[in-house]
């Protein structure tokens, strides 16, 4: 029991941090940072480009929608007035 | 600064002036309708919808090749739950546009049960620059203005199209 205390107490002992510690974690954190910002960046231009392709495409498509729509109501309203001409 | 005022003057003019080249108002009838189609295409939005249809499918190809000298296609079409809820007095203002010298009229049919089709082609220095359509039945009006340079061959095309057997039209007095 006595040395599972002795154990623990050394375990749980404060112990002081090294002296470079901030500097360390300090530039690992400017180290990462360089590939998120560019890959950041990247990404933005990509979803900025998709997006705008995207609403160009769905534009394009309500206009292919709405032509076609013209058409098929022009060629039956000639077609009915040709029938009734030949009546 | 004279001109600059002048060049915007007339640039917002020309923004402001109706695409069509007559008022389709049809305001009377469209709070009656219970169904209705009311599209604008103008030039840029026809040379746009031109890039997504599919050169391999007959219709489509056929739509491309005829909206090349097109400038616009305006389309109002109202449909009514009940016969008789328009008159045709609905549509004098329309055709009191189509009276006016550029506008000639090609065919003009009715029948007993009240259906009247017409047909007017806007004839300028003897080229047909837009064809006005005005179809009429009991519980349905339609009214379209084609604007451009479209000959009688090209808009008989228009019958050639989804499934809709072909038109033969008459020979205008230009002889196209």
């Amino acid at each position: 029991m006595d040395d599972l205390e002795q154990q623990l107490r050394r375990a749980f002992q404060p112990e002081e941090p090294p002296a470079d510690l901030t500097e360390r974690i300090l530039e690992r954190t400017r180290s990462r940072r360089v590939a998120p910002r560019w890959m950041a960046a990247a990404a933005s231009v990509l979803i900025a480009v998709s997006a705008g392709y995207g609403y160009r495409w769905h534009q394009g498509q309500t206009a292919k929608r709405e032509l076609l729509m013209a058409f098929r109501i022009t060629s039956t309203k000639l077609n009915h007035i040709q029938m009734q001409v030949v009546r | 600064m004279k001109i600059h005022s002048l060049v915007l003057i007339a640039a917002t003019c020309a923004l402001a002036a109706p695409p069509q080249q007559f008022k389709l108002n049809l305001d009377s009838i469209a709070s009656k309708a219970s169904n209705a189609v009311d599209l604008s295409l103008t030039g840029p939005t026809l040379k746009f919808a031109a890039k997504f249809l599919d050169a391999s499918d007959p219709d489509e190809a056929g739509i491309k090749k005829l909206i090349d000298g097109l400038d616009g296609i305006y389309v109002k079409h109202f449909e009514f739950k009940r016969k008789n809820m328009w008159t045709q007095a609905d549509l004098e203002p329309i055709r009191n546009q189509l009276r006016g010298p550029d506008w000639q009229r090609i065919v003009g049919v009715s029948s007993e049960d009240g259906e009247t089709g017409e047909i007017y082609l806007r004839v300028q220095d003897g080229k047909n620059t837009g064809v006005a359509i005005l179809e009429a039945e009991e519980d349905e009006v339609t009214v379209i203005n084609i604007v451009g340079t479209i000959n009688l061959d090209q808009l008989a095309e228009l019958g050639g199209h989804f499934d809709i057997p072909k038109l033969k039209m008459p020979k205008d007095k230009t002889g196209k």
